[in-house]
């Protein structure tokens, strides 16, 4: 028998046994009762994984409620592999529908994961073929994709999404938070491999649908002033065509074109403006072109030339020369000039476009005839500081406010290297680059009264049932001119149209106004133009503003000859569609059977 | 009468014992079905954890389940023989295992295989076990053997360290690998020692002298001492990944569990469930009631092993008990407070529970000395 200390110290160990295993119990009330909570969550954001479920996008309306982006369903088909019955019967089926290679389809069917992708965005006829086979194990998902019921319509305008439901260009990207929605969202159990957990609860959060955007875009005057712009491309073999059509009233952009235009549907094929001449659309060699130079490639085809480039205007900018002058009051409508056919200013001649002079002139009949020297006079008697202040007024020195991604802004010269070289050059549109939108508002606020609006395109926000959410409102600068100098203005830019250069711009029974432009581009002496015109209807009260620019014309270039009469092609079409009754006078009336006269003998 | 008995009858009986009329009747049901309840709770847990596992690596969830049916059949039927051995058998024999297992720990220096970043096991053909598993049997039976033999004189530091010599040459070739298990070892010899040994203040000194040992030891090496910090902050660090998701695992399990089998952690969160950290499987699975009731289970069976060290028929006999308590004890102890974040992190089993066929077998072994030892207690006639 063991020592009566050996029994006490035996005695003794095992109490302490059961004080240490006390210790350790409290320990385990501690962690799983008041820390319980603390872990779980912690445990919890570890095993859950989240699949997201794509939000419905909003639609994109016209100003009438036509879709102009919208979303067709389409599939996703994965393969469950624990479901699979006949491996190889599903490989071959899946190869054949979905036009798979097959080893890829192999590796995703064999992967001993819980569920695997095959394809997303596969059409719905293609996925219900699928669907009729039956097979054990494939999983067909439905889902949304972003389409465009009139393809290239107005694309450099709305703009494409990408693969996750997000805006890339366009009105798309601009509106993106409106549009997008959010995205619900299954939380499934994971393991560690991220492998899901089956018959385990899906806690499912459903998405919520986009809002839809009603734009100020109508489909059918986009069309025919996109017919009217492929038409030039073709006739003068142009490398662009743009035209923008606005109400100078409130800015709503009624058109905006750039041809060529590209597939929404199919943003990733290059568009060339060769393709469009010969009617062409077939598939482009894209295999000749490296990585990068596809990138710039598409980059520049889907670039918004009406606000994301500058150009020289040339003449349509002696609107805002003739503005300033008359806002500053230094000249008055009947003022005389002579125009000996060049303007000798410090060490240079500078030439009118009529190399022969137009002789002695109003200032009227010089704006008729776009006279250069008496621009040149008119600029040198605005001054520099007076003329920047009157650009300024015009909102030439600031971005439009267009709700579009990447406008450009203006590029001009520093106040104090204006000399009177500069200053005369930059009287008829010369030597400072802008936009064709802040050109297009300029002369709106010179037109309309006096108002500088801000162009744009959105309306209002509508939910799923059409409830308007929201209206937007864009800023105007009232009286950034006088009224009167608008009046004045819009009588002189009817008078170019009716009797001056303008006048291939005329449209029966309709007073329109305008201005021509025939811009040399950079660098001089390529012989590359920008033909362009600016011109308004009707002259009392314009309720559209247009302008044309027909980059790199061949043959004929000048604006007044070739961008003139199509612009009023378009107001021809436009006019009576926006509800203005033409008012035939005796002459209309004439001139439009000379008219069709002529064009029967072409 | 016990000592002629064993003399006499010691080579003639030695595999028959059961035959002898002499011996008393007496086997402790109650001890045994403990160790049953808590193997088969264990094969339970083991399947729970590795069938995700086996599914996944061996193409067959009860692979690791049958494996450890395997030991745990073997390890059941060892204990039964051994219980119905007379335990003084080991007095002769203690020395000669020993130096076999010595010349064993070495081997597994020279020659040993390596799994999980550490040389530990032995293979003979397709066959692997782990030396220093054995060694904690045999170091229990060789110190207990030694100490009957010197208790009396078991009151000076001299005869205390010659007790502890061999032993403690073999544990320093355990810890060269396998630190957690040399600590379990020097428990087990230390205790031997103390419960034989009048003396209280020797022990009292040697105590604070191997907490100090132990704190320079730490310092010495800033790996350990990072060891330290990831104790204390798990989440701050790599390292404490494992710590980490085992407190995931029992924070999660709340007071009355997932339920059997619902534990998520255990599908590849918790590297290896099956071993070192299953009991934080228990404890999201169990729940705090399911883990306390495992606890008891031990004490009980800690509780039952000391009742039976009271009342052994010898001194030798009490002391294996004693070195088997300490061993479940300390490794309970040191798992649970690991898995808990209560200890810094160190790899140590948990008894009958945690996969691993070399330590289940030694346990069961060891649980049959201890019936048998509880076979030759002295009862009175109605208990």
């Amino acid at each position: 028998m063991s020592k009566t200390y050996t029994r006490k110290k035996i005695f003794f160990l095992t109490i302490s046994i059961l004080l240490v295993m006390s210790l350790l119990v409290v320990r385990l009330a501690y962690l799983m009762i008041a820390k319980s909570e603390y872990y779980l969550q912690k445990a919890e954001a570890l095993h859950e994984r989240e699949r997201s479920i794509k939000a419905k996008r909003g639609i994109l309306y016209d100003r009438n409620g036509v879709e102009l982006a919208g979303n067709k369903a389409v599939c996703s088909v994965s393969v469950i592999h624990s479901q699979i019955t006949d491996e190889e019967a599903v490989i071959r089926a899946l190869c054949s529908v979905l036009q798979m290679e097959e080893q890829a389809v192999r590796k995703k069917v064999e992967a001993n994961t819980i569920r695997e992708k095959i394809k997303s965005n596969v059409e719905k006829e293609t996925a219900d073929r699928l669907r009729e086979m039956n097979l054990e194990g494939v999983m067909i998902d439905e889902d949304y994709k972003r389409y465009y019921p009139y393809d290239s319509l107005a694309s450099k305008v709305i703009g494409f999404t990408g693969s996750d439901n997000q805006g890339i260009v366009g009105l798309e990207v601009y509106y993106d938070a409106v549009l997008q929605g959010t995205p619900g969202s299954i939380l499934t159990m994971t393991d560690a491999y991220g492998r899901e957990l089956e018959n385990e609860a899906e806690n499912r959060v459903e998405p919520v649908s986009g809002h839809n955007l009603k734009i100020s875009i109508d489909v059918n005057i986009q069309k025919y002033a996109e017919q009217a712009a492929i038409n030039v491309l073709k006739s003068k073999q142009a490398k662009r065509v743009s035209v923008v059509l606005m109400n100078p009233q409130n800015g709503e952009i009624y058109a905006m074109v750039n041809v060529p235009e590209y597939d929404l549907n199919q943003p990733y094929r290059l568009v060339r403006a060769e393709d469009l001449y010969r009617d062409k659309s077939g598939e482009p060699d894209n295999g000749s072109l490296t990585e990068q130079k596809k990138k710039d490639a598409l980059n520049a085809m889907w670039r918004n030339f009406c606000i994301s480039d500058s150009y020289e205007p040339g003449s349509t900018f002696k609107t805002v020369t003739a503005t300033a002058a008359l806002e500053e009051g230094v000249v008055s409508v009947n003022d005389t000039f002579s125009c000996p056919g060049f303007r000798i200013v410090e060490d240079r001649k500078i030439r009118c476009h009529k190399v022969s002079g137009h002789g002695t002139e109003t200032f009227r009949e010089g704006i008729m005839n776009s006279c250069n020297p008496v621009f040149m006079d008119v600029g040198a008697r605005v001054g520099p500081e007076r003329m920047y202040q009157n650009y300024r007024k015009l909102g030439l020195f600031e971005r439009t406010g267009v709700d579009l991604p990447g406008e450009a802004s203006s590029i001009m010269h520093k106040l104090e290297k204006v000399k009177a070289v500069e200053l005369a050059t930059m009287s008829f549109g010369q030597s400072i680059q802008i936009t064709p939108m802040q050109l297009l508002r300029a002369a709106s606020a010179i037109v309309n009264g006096g108002n500088l609006v801000t162009p744009h395109f959105a309306m209002c926000v509508t939910d799923e049932k059409g409830r308007k959410l929201h209206t937007y409102s864009f800023p105007v600068k009232e009286h950034a001119i006088e009224e009167h100098t608008s009046d004045v203005m819009r009588e002189l830019l009817e008078a170019v149209v009716a009797e001056g250069s303008g006048s291939k711009g005329q449209v029966p029974g309709y007073r329109v106004g305008g201005k021509t432009a025939t811009s040399e581009k950079l660098p001089r002496g390529n012989k590359k133009y920008i033909s362009s015109f600016m011109g308004f209807a009707p002259a009392d009260h314009p309720t559209v503003i247009g302008l044309i620019l027909i980059d790199e014309p061949t043959g004929v270039y000048y604006g007044g000859t070739i961008a003139a009469p199509v612009m009023a092609e378009i107001f021809s079409n436009v006019l009576p569609y926006l509800g203005l009754e033409a008012e035939y006078s005796e002459e209309d009336l004439k001139k439009t059977s000379a008219v069709f006269f002529e064009d029967s003998v072409e | 009468m016990k000592k002629r008995r064993a003399k006499s009858k010691l080579l003639k009986k030695l595999f028959w014992r059961w035959n002898e009329e002499k011996q008393t009747d007496f086997f402790d049901y109650a001890l045994l079905f403990l160790v049953l309840f808590l193997v088969a709770f264990g094969l339970v847990i083991v399947f729970s954890t590795s069938a995700y596992t086996g599914e996944l690596r061996k193409h067959d969830p009860a692979y690791y389940l049958k494996r450890q049916g395997f030991f745990a059949v073997a390890g059941i039927m060892v204990m039964l023989f051994l219980s119905e051995l007379d335990y003084h058998i080991w007095k002769k024999a203690s020395k000669i295992i020993m130096i076999g297992t010595f010349i064993l720990l070495v081997a597994v220096l020279l020659a040993g295989v390596a799994s999980h970043g550490a040389t530990r096991w032995l293979g003979v053909g397709s066959f692997q076990f782990q030396p220093s598993e054995v060694a904690k049997i045999v170091i229990i039976l060789y110190t207990a053997h030694l100490a009957t033999i010197k208790a009396i004189k078991l009151n000076n530091w001299k005869t205390m360290a010659r007790v502890a010599a061999f032993p403690m040459v073999c544990i320093a070739l355990i810890a060269k690998e396998n630190l957690s298990t040399a600590i379990i070892c020097s428990a087990i010899v230390m205790m031997i020692i103390f419960v034989t040994s009048p003396r209280i203040k020797e022990f009292i000194i040697l105590a604070i002298v191997m907490i100090a040992v132990m704190a320079i030891f730490l310092a010495a090496a800033s790996y350990r001492l990072e060891r330290l910090y990831v104790w204390r902050h798990p989440e701050n660090y790599e390292k404490g990944y494992q710590t980490l998701q085992a407190l995931y695992a029992i924070g999660s399990g709340g007071i009355f569990g997932k339920g059997l089998g619902q534990s998520i952690q255990k599908l590849g969160f918790i590297p290896e469930s099956h071993n070192d950290y299953i009991f934080s499987v228990i404890c999201e699975e169990l729940g705090l009631f399911g883990a306390v009731c495992v606890i008891c289970i031990f004490l009980l069976l800690i509780w039952r092993c000391a009742m039976i060290a009271l009342s052994a028929p010898d001194l030798f006999g009490a002391l294996i008990v004693v070195g088997v308590i300490t061993h479940i004890a300390v490794q309970v102890f040191v798992n649970i407070g690991v898995v808990t974040n209560t200890l810094p992190p160190t790899g140590v089993p948990l008894p009958f529970i945690s996969y691993g066929g070399t330590a289940l077998f030694m346990l069961l072994s060891e649980m049959g000395l201890v019936l048998s030892v509880a076979r030759q207690l002295k009862l009175p006639k109605e208990y």
